[in-house]
């Protein structure tokens, strides 16, 4: 399955950088919970153990066996989510877990893996220079089932990526005038009708808070303020390592999870916030270069994909922590804790160095 | 597929790199945000963290106890524990929940109920779900200290009513602060989860009875342990009310509704201090003074016998015959009537083409002004409504205190009716008919009271309108300039005689006569339903009970109380609500009030 050559070409780079994100996640995710139970700072190393030999499972397949059922994968990602509506089991107010003996899966994460190389399959077909309409509407049919879906779970973060996902696609497949007027009216249309029927009253809270944080200082609006104050009383050195207050005196909400980047602020200072910045767009830049290095359309797709999911996420974040951006539960992709999200985008990672090895045709 | 040529996918990937682009503007953008929050306002951030280092921790202060006016308390304070979750220490909030309802015999619904309420609080903010606990719980929580680091454990003071049901409606009780009042300017400094007056003293005073809560702040370390307390502000206890009440008379009025439905007003005229203020049915308060609402609570809130309205205060009565001494007030002062006029009853008259009856069928013969009042003859009445019209009448039961509120310090107390033309058009756009004055005349109609207005135009009486009375309940709450009422005294003095006949000449409240005492007092009996109805169903020989009231004070000159009487259903003012009556002035007598 595998040739020697492919492994000489496997991104050793890539891996070197996934690896630092992740444990520069597990230092900050152990300092951030430390004194809380449950021992997250373990797990998730374990995770990164996990997600490592997953990738190295992932790379041993030709990428293009994975687009050729992505169809398959499809159905069976919609039993899976449709099921946790039924039997989800209920964290932090989102039905999105399923429960195995040993450990919880979410569903909903794995789903972008599957919705990338499904859009792949779909969009390496169209040869033009824009989509046409029909093409436009089947893909926006098949992101939609599963947004909705988890939408009602509710976890709006995570549907929310899937639509960055169909963006990326759209964007690079060309989009003439005509269908990009039309998608605006869809949103628009789609943006009144969820504000006013489909958002849940805490969502359309965060909306509100968003715009006005000072309106609600002790409800939604304390999580954006107690991070901002987090962030800026780090200074240029930062507190230093298990010293930040505010994440250490348990003022910061989410520390270890969505505002984990706070308390990366915080102890480590605009020096250390400036640092993750470069390793990380040092990792994002090797991403999006390997769009080139791809041997097919499909190959591209994938990468650019990949490349947007995991970019959108990380500033979504970012800007999240700083208040320039409504809290949609969206975590920092290989540094915030949780196990699907850390093993769904390292298989992410898996997917472009799988098609970054296999570059070379009739070798 | 492996000898598929190299197709040209150039047009696609230069798309990739202009995405690429925007990405790395906003990496750079964020540089410098960053820039500004950490660097050039780090200053006002360090200080906002500095700030939160210190945690506050509010020590809640002991609420005022109530006492009667002899030093008997009423309402007081016991200690008690209540037990919060603090989300942020919970593994697994689910779980916790199922543990702790395990342990605390709740339901887990009820407290995830609970918790989704104060949802929006922060994580590591207590939320109290079970207060009032039995020793046997707090030894329970203790025990799973170790196991259930999200439980806390406090103590708190509790409020108590050590006597029960007793004065229940004037005290009001205590009940947990809704959302809804949150957001109001008077419970600003208040907190989710304090207790507030809800009803009753409790309400009125709340301010006076809350004290203020005592803040400890303390610098706390990366753990969140506590490393140096400063207490800034220790609880300041509420302050204490004493109350106008005889907790005494209070208990023997109750004593003599038990069982009934109606209300007593006991007061001294010269001042409008209340002595005793009772509604029955009634409720025990400590039943229901904690965060939680159990069965009981519903069951007095669906009650149709309304055990938590205070009728005193809030309920709206026709004051039947008791009304007619003010309409002879308002007659000889009007001089619409002299001194010497006198009606013939023949036990029935026409008036405006319809027959009106005397509730003595065979007739009172020649009626004098001392008779009317003392016989309670209602052709009498009739006649002089119909010499007054209906805004002379008005005017007059306005200046006695009907249709406006009393002003006693006691919430939403209602104002009751008094009828004229305007306020007819006003509510059904109909005109005023003439034979509804009749009607008035004698306290029926569409007239209605409190019988707590009825105890201060006793007082008004009984004082001979030499001042204008305000009921009060809190002992210093007197304000001694009020206006007269602006009738002669020789014209009260007139319709006393008349109450005095009424009580101690074979009148119609002879049954609330104590030897000895002078008693002035006069009864009513009124229909519940209209009078047409009421004949209807005598001409089938089915008689309805009527409301009994009776008003009255003592001793004739110089009365030092005024005590009404209201049973509802009671049958003839005269043969139940008198009595009863005879029996309190007796217990004040024999306390030598």
């Amino acid at each position: 399955m595998v040739t020697r050559t492919q492994l000489n070409y496997i991104d050793w780079g890539l891996i070197v950088l996934l690896i630092i994100n992740s444990l520069i996640g597990i230092a900050v995710i152990y300092s951030s919970s430390h004194h809380l139970m449950g021992n997250y700072a373990f797990k998730q190393f374990m995770w990164l153990l996990v997600s490592l030999g997953a990738i190295f499972i992932l790379i041993s397949f030709d990428y293009n066996i994975l687009v050729t059922y992505s169809s398959y994968l499809y159905i069976v990602c919609l039993i899976l989510l449709g099921s946790t509506l039924i039997f989800g089991n209920l964290i932090s107010g989102a039905k999105s877990w399923i429960k195995l003996p040993f450990f919880q899966i979410q569903p909903s994460e794995i789903t972008k893996i599957v919705l990338i190389l499904l859009l792949s399959r779909t969009f390496s077909e169209f040869k033009g220079r824009s989509i046409k309409i029909i093409h436009g509407l089947t893909s926006v049919a098949a992101v939609c089932v599963p947004f909705l879906i988890v939408a009602i779970q509710p976890d709006l973060g995570t549907a929310t990526s899937y639509i960055f996902i169909l963006a990326g696609a759209v964007l690079l497949a060309g989009i003439n005038k005509k269908i990009l007027i039309l998608f605006l009216i869809a949103a628009i249309v789609f943006g009144f009708l969820g504000w006013n029927f489909f958002l849940k009253d805490y969502q359309r809270m965060r909306v509100k808070t968003f715009l006005f944080p000072e309106k609600d200082p002790l409800g939604v609006g304390y999580h954006i303020i107690q991070s901002k104050i987090a962030i800026g009383s780090g200074g240029l050195l930062g507190k230093g390592y298990l010293k930040g207050t505010q994440s250490q005196l348990r003022f910061l909400p989410a520390r270890h999870t969505d505002f984990i980047f706070s308390v990366i602020g915080e102890e480590f200072g605009f020096i250390g916030v400036a640092l993750v910045l470069i390793v990380y767009f040092l990792f994002l830049a090797r991403i999006f270069r390997s769009v080139g290095k791809a041997r097919d359309r499909a190959g591209v797709y994938i990468i650019f994909m990949v490349a947007v999911l995991l970019s959108s996420q990380f500033l979504i974040n970012v800007l999240m922590t700083i208040g320039l951006f409504p809290i949609t539960g969206i975590p920092l992709p290989f540094i915030s804790y949780g196990g699907s999200s850390l093993l769904t985008n390292s298989l992410a990672v898996g997917l472009i160095l799988n098609i970054k090895m296999r570059r070379f045709v009739n070798l | 597929m492996t000898n598929k040529i190299y197709e040209d996918l150039s047009p696609i990937i230069r798309r990739s790199h202009k995405i690429f682009i925007l990405v790395q503007i906003v990496f750079v953008l964020l540089i410098f945000i960053f820039w500004k929050i950490q660097i050039i306002d780090h200053k006002k951030y360090w200080e906002l963290s500095e700030a939160n280092r210190l945690r506050e921790i509010s020590i809640p202060a002991q609420r005022g106890i109530i006492t009667d006016r002899r030093g008997e308390i009423l309402a007081k304070n016991i200690a008690s524990f209540k037990v919060s979750i603090i989300r942020e220490n919970c593994e697994d909030l689910e779980k916790s929940c199922f543990r702790i309802a395990e342990i605390l015999n709740l339901k887990p619904d009820v407290i995830k109920q609970r918790i989704d309420k104060f949802k929006t609080l922060p994580e590591f903010h207590p939320i109290i779900i079970k207060d009032n606990l039995t020793p046997a719980e707090v030894a329970m929580i203790e025990s799973h200290k170790l196991e259930l680091p999200e439980l806390l454990l406090q103590s708190e003071p509790k409020r108590n009513y050590p006597q029960g049901a007793c004065a229940s409606h004037i005290l009001g009780y205590v009940q947990e602060l809704s959302l809804s009042e949150m957001k109001l300017e008077k419970y600003r400094d208040k907190k989710l989860g304090d207790l507030i007056g809800k009803t009753g003293i409790e309400k009125k005073y709340d301010a006076r009875l809350a004290g203020r809560d005592g803040l400890l702040i303390e610098i706390v370390d990366s753990l969140g342990r506590s490393k140096e307390q400063i207490q800034d502000r220790p609880p300041q206890p509420g302050g204490k009310i004493e109350l106008t009440l005889d907790f005494n008379i209070q208990n023997k009025c109750e004593e003599m509704l038990d069982g009934k439905e109606g209300a007593i007003v006991v007061m001294d005229p010269r001042n409008g201090e209340v002595l005793a203020m009772t509604s029955y049915p009634d409720y025990d308060p400590n039943k229901f003074v904690n965060r939680f609402t159990p069965n009981e609570w519903l069951e007095l809130v669906n009650s149709t016998e309304y055990p938590l309205e205070n009728r005193a205060t809030r309920g709206l009565y026709s004051p039947g015959s008791t009304f007619k001494p003010a309409m002879l007030l308002a007659a000889l002062d009007s001089k619409t009537i002299t001194k010497r006029t006198t009606f013939f009853c023949s036990g029935s008259v026409k008036i405006y083409g319809n027959d009106f009856y005397c509730w003595n069928r065979g007739g009172h013969g020649s009626v004098n002004i001392y008779e009317s009042i003392q016989k309670s003859c209602n052709i009498y009445f009739y006649q002089l409504g119909k010499m007054m019209k209906i805004e002379k009448i008005s005017e007059y039961a306005r200046k006695f205190g009907f249709g406006q509120r009393t002003g006693i310090d006691l919430p939403e107390e209602k104002a009751g009716i008094v009828p004229d033309p305007d306020w007819k058009k006003r509510t059904t756009n109909n005109p005023w008919y003439p034979g509804e004055t009749i009607s008035v005349s004698i306290g029926q109609g569409p007239l209605l009271v409190t019988p707590l207005q009825l105890a201060v135009y006793t007082s008004h009486i009984a004082n001979r309108g030499m001042k204008k009375v305000r009921p009060y309940l809190l002992m210093d709450a007197f304000d001694s300039e009020s206006a007269a009422i602006d009738i002669n005294a020789d014209i009260f003095e007139d319709v006393i005689e008349g109450m005095w006949r009424s009580v101690n000449r074979g009148g119609t409240a002879w049954a609330a006569r104590v030897e000895g005492m002078e008693i002035c007092g006069k009864t009513g009996s009124t229909q519940v339903i209209s009078r047409e109805t009421a004949e209807k169903l005598a001409k089938k020989n089915i008689v309805l009970k009527t409301h009994s009231w009776f008003i009255g004070f003592a001793p004739r000159k110089a009365p030092r109380i005024a005590i009404i009487v209201l049973v509802e259903f009671g049958g003839m003012g005269g043969s139940t609500a008198a009595p009863i009556a005879r029996e309190i002035f007796k217990f004040c007598e024999h306390l030598q009030w």
